[in-house]
């Protein structure tokens, strides 16, 4: 128990979210024992991950390069059919994975990358707020703000209405805020009250 | 009615193991001080509600040398038994009903509502708002489940202002968002409080007129810090942004709340004496009680701890006068349990004694 290699692989794999020391230990025995080449295969291809994608300069989305010098440009920003008028902010590439899945989502993405949040040291000058008016800029006319509705996430939300106004009393942008509450097929006596409240606060005249 | 017919606590401040069948109206606990009264009806409070009315955090409530303690016990409601479970240790809790944890720890509390009564409690009346706003919040978790969630997200706003102007000013580019937050959750945190008081203010007034000196009359009526009109309290925010930064928190909003208590048109902090705080605070907790079961639909547990010696012998009599009307099971505990008067309730009176963490 006491090889100092098998202790540094646990020590790097319990850096990852979710993952503590026991099931460290884990996957780290597994790697060990398994007949299958999976430590060599994993090794290789966290590599290559490292070489060959990069935040997407455009949109903070992972990006694929093929070489080194290549500009990161995502496949959403470099999809021809994309609608390039809409734009759809997001703090995390998970969030637009999330989106991405539902496939309804036909035009363009903005990661932030974080959100507003005082407490941990996350001001208005931390938010990439210049890189996203400089891709309003570029023909957007409705944006569409999809941060999650913690209270960071409304506090950022509010943050972007406001730095986007100007553009709102000038160009005619539009802004729209994702809607929150029951899902759709769902019964509502399934939905919990704080959903039930936000699907009532948030209701829509017929 | 809802009642505890057993309990099992292990490791729980004192008490190491104990296993006890439970008296389905009337239980008294009687032993000396230092035995372990106490720690058996907050075993008990715990079970029922996931929290502590003594220890703020859970590590603190673990008997010494143990790493996990736990409280187990078969709780019937109506025809139905469940058995609901609360572990503790360094860092958390996990409640679980008949062997699933619940979503949060709110339903938990309010699955097995339990009302508790103890000499700190005293201070409810004539001591800081904190207390007051606690027994709001509690009555709120009742009649409007989410309000605990608005509570929460109006503490994370109120902090995230706080600090957003400390670093950056009064003129922080986004104090104003972190305010319309706190106006929106405040909101609600007022709207849920102004209803909890409205069913404690009812109850209240007719408890108290029972318990004191005929002719006197309590006033009870929520008493908001902020303004309700939306406008009103951002303006409010945004005028107080200077003074908040030297004071280190926000001069308005629902966390300087309190209930206003009135005697005879007078309020009652400083004015009214000491057995008048004590009826105040006994037509409050029957208040309480109330509010609490007829929201719930249930009669709630009721915890007494050691209230006689606080209490003068007038409202100790009152109190198991109303005991004797209210049905539900009672906890009470006591050095004198000869001293305890049921005559209301006493046809089904089950004796405890507890002797260095030992419950026979």
């Amino acid at each position: 128990m006491n090889s100092r290699r098998l202790q540094r692989v646990v020590k790097l794999l319990s850096r990852l979210p979710g993952v503590g020391e026991k099931t460290a230990m884990r996957y780290a025995l597994h790697l060990i024992t398994t007949s299958e080449p999976l430590a060599h295969d994993l090794a290789a291809s966290l590599a290559e991950l490292q070489q060959h994608l990069r935040p997407c300069s455009i949109c903070q989305n992972i990006a694929e390069i093929a070489a080194p010098n290549d500009e990161p440009i995502c496949a959403i920003c470099s999809d021809n059919k994309r609608d390039r008028a809409t734009l759809c902010v997001v703090a995390r590439v998970h969030d637009l994975l999330a989106i991405e899945r539902v496939g309804a989502m036909r035009g363009g993405y903005f990661v932030l990358g974080k959100l507003l949040s005082p407490l941990d040291g996350i001001g208005p000058d931390e938010l990439p707020i210049g890189k996203l008016l400089r891709r309003i800029e570029d023909g957007v006319t409705e944006v569409i703000v999809a941060t999650p509705p913690s209270v960071d996430g409304e506090a950022t939300a509010l943050l972007l209405k406001r730095e986007l106004e100007t553009y709102v009393d000038k160009k005619g942008l539009k802004i729209t805020r994702i809607a929150s509450g029951v899902p759709h097929g769902g019964d509502l006596e399934f939905a919990d009250p704080i959903t039930m409240g936000r699907a009532l606060a948030g209701r829509q005249a017929i | 009615m809802v009642r505890l017919r057993s309990i099992s606590i292990r490791n729980f401040r004192n008490i190491h193991a104990a296993d006890v069948e439970l008296g389905p109206r009337l239980n008294v606990i009687s032993g000396g001080n230092g035995q372990g009264k106490t720690s058996f009806i907050e075993a008990v409070y715990l079970l029922a509600t996931s929290k502590s009315f003594r220890a703020t955090k859970p590590i603190e409530s673990i008997a010494r040398g143990a790493d996990i303690a736990s409280v187990r016990g078969r709780v019937t409601e109506d025809d139905l038994e469940r058995e609901q479970s609360v572990g503790l240790r360094r860092g958390g809790r996990v409640a679980r009903i008949d062997g699933k944890a619940t979503a949060t720890l709110a339903e938990y509390a309010v699955t097995t509502p339990a009302v508790v009564f103890h000499p700190a409690g005293l201070a409810l009346t004539a001591g800081p708002s904190a207390e007051r706003r606690r027994l709001m919040d509690r009555v709120a978790l009742y009649t409007d489940p989410t309000s605990l969630v608005a509570l929460e997200q109006y503490g994370t706003a109120l902090k995230a202002r706080q600090k957003a102007l400390v670093e950056r000013g009064a003129t922080a580019r986004d104090a104003e968002h972190w305010e319309a937050l706190m106006v929106e959750y405040g909101g609600r945190v007022m709207a849920s409080r102004a209803r909890a008081v409205e069913k404690i203010a009812d109850v209240g007034g007719r408890a108290f007129k029972e318990i004191a000196t005929p002719g006197l009359s309590m006033n009870i009526a929520y008493g908001p810090s902020a303004s309700s009109v939306p406008s009103e309290y951002r303006e409010a925010l945004v005028k107080h942004r200077a003074a908040d930064i030297r004071r280190g928190s926000a001069s308005i909003g629902p966390h300087r709340d309190d209930i206003d208590l009135k005697m005879q048109s007078v309020p009652v902090r400083g004015a009214a004496s000491q057995g008048e705080h004590r009826a105040l605070v006994l037509a409050l907790k029957i208040a309480e009680i109330e509010a609490i079961s007829e929201a719930r639909g249930v009669r709630p547990m009721l915890l007494l701890d050691d209230v006689s010696s606080e209490l003068d012998v007038e409202r100790t009599a009152a109190l198991f006068k109303y005991l004797g009307t209210m049905p539900g099971q009672v906890y009470v505990t006591t050095t004198r349990p000869d001293l305890i008067d049921t005559k209301g309730i006493g046809a089904h009176r089950v004796d405890f004694v507890v002797r260095s963490g030992v419950i026979a």
